[in-house]
């Protein structure tokens, strides 16, 4: 194990003046690196080979008896067998207006069986053309084994399930096949299906999920009790921990058992606004163990920051579509990147037909400034001293977890792999991820933008001033949080992105700010990376929950603050809902007092 | 929603009735009679009353109940003339174990609460009707409710969920009128909508014997699913212990408020082999009860999941049936499958949703509704549907309740006399011939109504026969239509349970388009048999359609009578298996329902080998 709790190097100038869009004839910002201290775990540090469990010797027995006979089957053989069981014990504690909502505690456990059936080359995973076929292929399911270690009971299970998804893989196989004969006009894709890994034996003792429920239902309750301030109209306060333990072996001959608590603590408060626009504000905090997240004084901290901003949202005009000058604060420069840029990144989008593919062909070229640098990291369990969410050992596919370099210096150099190869990229670098019951993709983990170049926040805003009256412009823009927003990266339709953030400032050219709503930022992921003109230190982090079409993982994304000469904003979605008719009732009037 | 898991949806229990285990100060809402002594009579135990739901939080819901009726409107649409509630309290625990070991286990609690607005009038308002692409405008809206009593959160909900029906019941309005004005559907009838209802006040809260814990469930569920692992044969095999609890509370502006609790324990055995030529074969095994006193003892269990695993042996080397025309007899579980799934839908006297078709309109049946005081049914069959009973032939059931889904007091019912349709199970939408409920409430449908449904339906026959005597009249038949051989069906396959096919999604959206609707589910248990009294295990038995027309050829039926409690699934199960069940699942929602009937002998039915789910063996052996 080691801990690197230094500045990651930033050595080097940058190769030449920034890139891209208007920021050609600006200064460029000092050569200040925003600070990222970074406290990293090696994937294997930590071994311990005497806390396997007998279930990994169960599952690594069955594969392998599964996998000499299938290996050589007929009419097709299997090339891959992969057995993980996810032992997950969730606990929730809801609270809404100061009482319980929910109070639940469950645990199971899921069995993936991936058999991959065929050759490397090609194999039952190709991706199918026809999209309807392809509906078909979401054939995946939770299996399931019981709890315990009783061999008998947990090997019929695994061969119950292995027999299901050959059976399956067989079915696959076949329509990728028909599909080649009759509707390909010859072979588009340069790559294998898949991609080999070196085993990998890690093995890491169960881990303890500690907290005392009596106490942290109190927290929840206390929570949305103090919340219920304000316009708020209900107020919400939860917290989920989790339990995790992954048995993983497959027939490279990995042996993988890891083991880890995290947890989550949310508040959230909503009003529907009298035109009928649902506004609501959440802030969350994650950490590795109940005890590590924020204490009563810090919950009333977030509770202050929601409360203010729908007070704030509640008051504020709608603002009108605009394209001109904005700052991307830190968490929400760090959605922006993850949605705008990582989720084109992802390995698989560069070769899959419908897929835009916006950056398959950019290897090598300057994407966004030379002084910005973009790389994804599982193994970072904490920067600037914050618990990263999307931190990990492994990927669910048995590939050790990667620093992955993504941007050097303005230059695409990469994408995040899982073990479907594209070319160029032969090989997975470890972010195959999945939700139990899913097929694993490429996914982010820990996304970071670093810049080599920066200046103060204050100096930021003033770059914002100077910007919206070079651009004449009446106004620009400063997005503190982004809620999420979504991607097109198909070319069935527009690829542009679309993302919602939760707190819009107007800012004029005397330096006012006003709290506006009803706008999304959109455009087109080149456009936008292409205008960022300037960085403000400190980097912020994004900790959250992201989907995609392998399920829910946890992620995270890291950036600074970023001003952009050009962002467009377009009228959001405003449900034209004329809102409940009676107004709110008063219990107090009904009821003559009752509370 | 998809899936019958009363433990994870806001629309569980939405469709079902509610059991009374304990008397309350109400002269109209009876108690189902307990039978003395009987197990289920387990004492109500204090710690199950609500702590969600209290006077207060009644009072909140009344009073805001109150100001719409009275407040809401939308200028220039019509107003609502009836708003209704339900606040509805579940707690499940269940467990399933697999070969010895567990599976899953859950503990569930949830409220919600539930408005329902009629607007226009009696004679004519916005229910019973399915806007074509619109079928969620039902005119009702649900919200979630704290686990803890706080009126203010839950008038809130009442006021949100209020505002949503009312707007709902007016775009349901406006297009009903336009549709049946235009002369499509049939045009507009002179029935009313909706039928009045003197209101009955029953708040008094009604407790039950406590839940049996996740733990003791753990372990019988182990116990007995480790039986299951002896047998070679065997591929998958579950077994479930669910113990629920639901609490209701109905509220209208006529003035009903009653509550009601219902209290259900049940056990299922599912097993699954692959026969010789690779076809899948399921056996199951459920019992539900009011309680676990109710359900067999674990050696009893035991003994039935060893049974269960050699009949399954037995079925993987018996011959795929041939097709057949002639007599069938159905003996226990086969005779309350076939009254089940082939005559108690058809009892229903509620007209079906306009806008009803397809899979929907067979799944809910009604063919009797223009058939009043013809005969429908073998002179030999009377039908009795009884919710105000606690016990058929000492056995607990189910399907009991004081107040049906719309607050009805429950009545005993005599559908069918010596034949003859007497009248039939209503709720409170009439029929051109029947314009009152009489307390049959149960099974939600589209549209924002609630059907007239069966709950405890007790068949009896005139001149029942021993059991040996019917299967030698069975042979009789057979031989009359030159047969050789008659068939026996003890076991039908109840989807519900069963949700864990192999098929693949593939196979299941092919089954959901070219599947015979109307076909009863599989026949699990059938045998033929000889003349001389030797039986034959056959597999692969599917009746053809079993219309109502084909009871009118029930040529004898048992003296002795089997009672076996039921949850009628509230969803399409096909639809249930293509979204595909988890392997936790245990069903623990749908409507609880008994049925008590003799084996029913039929002179001429339909059977057709069916080869679905053959597959090849498996490449590496069981270990």
């Amino acid at each position: 194990m080691f801990s690197a709790a230094s500045a990651l190097s930033l050595a080097g100038c940058p190769k030449g003046g920034a890139q891209g869009g208007a920021a050609g004839a600006r200064p460029l910002p000092p050569a200040v690196p925003a600070r990222l201290e970074v406290d990293a775990l090696a994937p294997m540090a930590g071994n311990d080979p005497s806390a396997k469990s007998k279930l990994i010797d169960i599952m690594a027995s069955e594969n392998a008896r599964w996998f000499k006979v299938l290996k050589a089957a007929q009419p097709a053989p299997a090339h891959f067998i992969g057995y993980q069981v996810h032992e997950r014990r969730s606990v929730t504690m809801d609270a809404v207006d100061g009482v319980l909502l929910a109070d639940e505690d469950d645990t199971q456990r899921a069995l993936d069986v991936e058999v991959r059936v065929g050759s490397e080359q090609i194999d039952s995973r190709h991706p199918l053309r026809d999209p309807r076929l392809a509906a078909f292929t979401s054939l995946a399911r939770l299996g399931s084994v019981p709890f315990g270690e009783d061999e008998k009971a947990i090997r019929h299970h695994l061969w119950l399930e292995t027999d299901r998804r050959y059976r399956e893989g067989l079915l696959l196989l076949n329509m990728v096949l028909t599909e080649r004969q009759v509707s390909v006009r010859d072979e588009e894709k340069k790559s294998a299906d898949f991609t080999s890994s070196k085993p990998q034996l890690f093995f890491q003792k169960k881990a303890t999920l500690e907290y005392d429920r009596g106490v942290w239902i109190k927290r929840v309750r206390d929570c949305s009790k103090r919340a219920a301030r304000g316009v708020a109209t209900r107020s919400n306060c939860r917290a989920d921990f989790e339990l995790n333990t992954i048995y993983y072996v497959n027939s490279e001959g990995s042996q993988i058992q890891t083991s880890w608590t995290n947890a989550r603590f949310l508040v959230q408060v909503g009003v529907k606004h009298d035109d009928g626009m649902p506004l609501s504000r959440v802030e969350q905090a994650f950490a590795p163990t109940p005890a590590e997240l924020p204490d009563d004084a810090k919950i009333d901290q977030l509770i202050t920051v929601v409360n203010r901003d729908l007070d704030a949202l509640h008051k504020a005009p709608l603002a009108d579509p605009f394209v001109g000058p904005a700052i991307l604060e830190g968490r929400a420069a760090a959605v922006f990147f993850h949605e705008v840029f990582g989720h084109r990144i992802e390995g698989h989008r560069q070769e899959l037909e419908v897929e835009g593919q916006t950056f398959t062909k950019q290897i090598g070229n300057d994407i966004m400034p030379t002084w910005l640098s973009v790389y994804d990291d599982p193994t970072i369990r904490r920067l600037n001293g914050l618990p990263l969410n999307g931190y990990y050992r492994f990927d669910d596919e048995g590939v050790t977890a990667q620093r992955t370099s993504l941007v050097d210096n303005g230059i695409l150099k990469g994408f995040l792999m899982g073990r479907n190869p594209i070319p160029g990229f032969e090989h997975s670098n470890g972010h195959g991820r999945k939700e139990p019951g899913n097929i694993s993709v490429a996914r982010q983990g820990n996304l970071v933008v670093e810049t080599q170049r920066s200046v103060t926040k204050d100096e930021l805003f003033q770059q914002l001033l100077a910007e919206i009256k070079r651009q004449k412009k009446p106004y620009g823009f400063i997005f503190t949080d982004i809620a999420g927003g979504f991607t097109n990266t198909t070319r069935v339709s527009f690829q542009g992105f679309k993302v919602n953030p939760t707190m819009t400032y107007r800012v004029y050219p005397d330096g006012r700010r006003e709290v506006v709503r009803g706008v999304d930022i959109s455009g087109t992921p080149l456009s936008a990376l292409g205008s960022i003109i300037s960085a403000a230190r400190p980097v912020e982090t994004f900790n959250g929950i992201c989907g995609a079409e392998s399920g829910w993982v946890p992620v995270s994304a890291s950036a600074p603050s970023l001003l952009l000469s050009n962002l467009e904003l377009d009228r959001s979605f405003n449900p034209t809902d004329r809102g409940p008719e009676l107004p709110p009732p008063s219990i107090a009037r009904a009821h003559g007092g009752v509370q | 929603m998809i899936g019958s898991d009363r433990g994870s949806s806001i629309r569980a229990g939405a469709a079902a009735a509610a059991l009374a285990l304990l008397a309350g100060p109400s002269s109209a809402l009876a108690k189902p009679k307990p039978a003395a002594g009987s197990p289920s009579a387990a004492k109500p135990d204090e710690s199950t009353r609500s702590k969600a739901i209290t006077e207060p939080v009644l009072d909140a819901v009344a009073a805001e109940m109150e100001r719409s009726l009275n407040g809401l409107r939308i200028e220039g649409a019509t107003p609502p003339y009836f708003l209704g509630y339900k606040l509805t309290e579940v707690e499940v625990n269940d467990a399933v174990a697999s070969m010895g070991g567990i599976t899953s286990q859950k503990e569930r609690h949830f409220v919600n609460l539930e408005a329902h607005v009629h607007v226009g009038s009696y004679q004519f308002d916005n229910s019973n009707f399915v806007a074509a692409g619109r079928d969620d405008l039902d005119g009702r809206s649900e919200q979630s409710l704290p686990l803890e009593p706080n009126p203010a959160s839950v008038r809130r909900a009442a006021w949100l969920a209020t505002d949503e029906a009312y707007k709902e019941a007016i775009e349901q309005f406006q297009a009903k009128q336009e549709v049946l004005k235009s002369g499509a559907a049939g045009g507009l009838s002179k029935v009313p909508s909706y039928s009045k209802y003197k209101p009955t006040a029953m708040n008094e809260q009604i407790l039950v014997p406590k839940l049996e814990t996740v733990e003791e469930m753990k372990q019988r569920a182990e116990k007995i699913s480790a039986v299951l692992r002896k047998t070679a044969s065997v591929r998958d095999s579950r077994v479930a212990f669910t113990s629920y609890l639901e609490r209701r509370w109905l509220l209208n502006s006529e003035g009903n408020a009653v509550h009601d609790t219902r209290r259900v324990s049940g056990v299922m055995i599912v097993a699954s082999a692959q026969a010789d030529d690779g076809q899948e074969l399921t056996l199951t095994y459920s019992r539900y009860g009011l309680t676990a006193a109710d359900l067999p003892e674990d050696k009893e269990l035991a003994a039935e999941a060893g049974k269960l695993a050699e009949q399954l042996d037995a079925l993987r080397k018996a011959p795929l049936v041939d097709s057949y025309t002639g007599p069938v007899l159905f003996e226990g579980d086969g005779a309350v499958a076939v009254v089940r799934n082939t005559l108690a839908p058809h009892l229903s006297g509620t007209p079906l949703p306009v806008g009803v078709g397809g899979r929907d309109a067979v799944r809910f049946g009604g063919q009797l509704s223009d058939r009043l005081g013809l005969r429908v049914v073998t002179p030999i069959l009377t039908l009795i549907d009884d919710p105000t009973t606690a016990t058929v032939d000492k056995t607990s059931v189910i399907g009991s309740y004081r107040a049906d889904d719309e607050g009805v007091a429950g009545q005993r019912v005599e559908v069918i006399k010596d034949g003859k349709l007497a009248t039939l199970l209503m709720s409170r939408t009439p029929s051109k011939q029947i314009d009152q409920s009489n307390g049959h409430a149960r099974l939600a449908m589209p549209g924002g109504v609630f059907r007239g449904s069966a709950t405890n339906l007790l068949v009896g026959v005139k001149g029942g026969l021993e059991q040996k005597a019917l299967v030698r009249r069975l042979i009789k038949e057979a031989h009359t239509q030159g047969l050789k051989y008659g068939i026996v069906v003890r076991l039908m396959d109840d989807p519900a349970i069963t949700a864990n096919s192999e098929l693949t999604r593939f196979e299941r959206l092919q089954l959901l388009q070219s599947a015979d609707d109307e076909a009863p589910p599989l026949a699990l248990l059938a045998f033929r048999v000889y003349p001389d009294g030797r039986e034959e295990l056959v597999r692969g038995v599917q009746l053809k359609p079993v219309g109502v027309r084909a009871w009118r050829d029930v040529i004898a039926g048992s003296r002795k009578r089997t009672v076996r409690n039921f949850l009628a699934s509230v969803d399409d199960p096909l639809l249930v298996q293509v979204g595909g069940a988890g392997p936790g699942f245990v069903p623990s929602g749908g409507v609880e329902s008994s049925v008590a009937t003799p084996d029913l002998l039929f002179r001429e039915l339909d059977i057709v080998p069916s080869a679905l789910g053959r597959r090849m063996a498996p490449a590496v052996p069981a270990p």
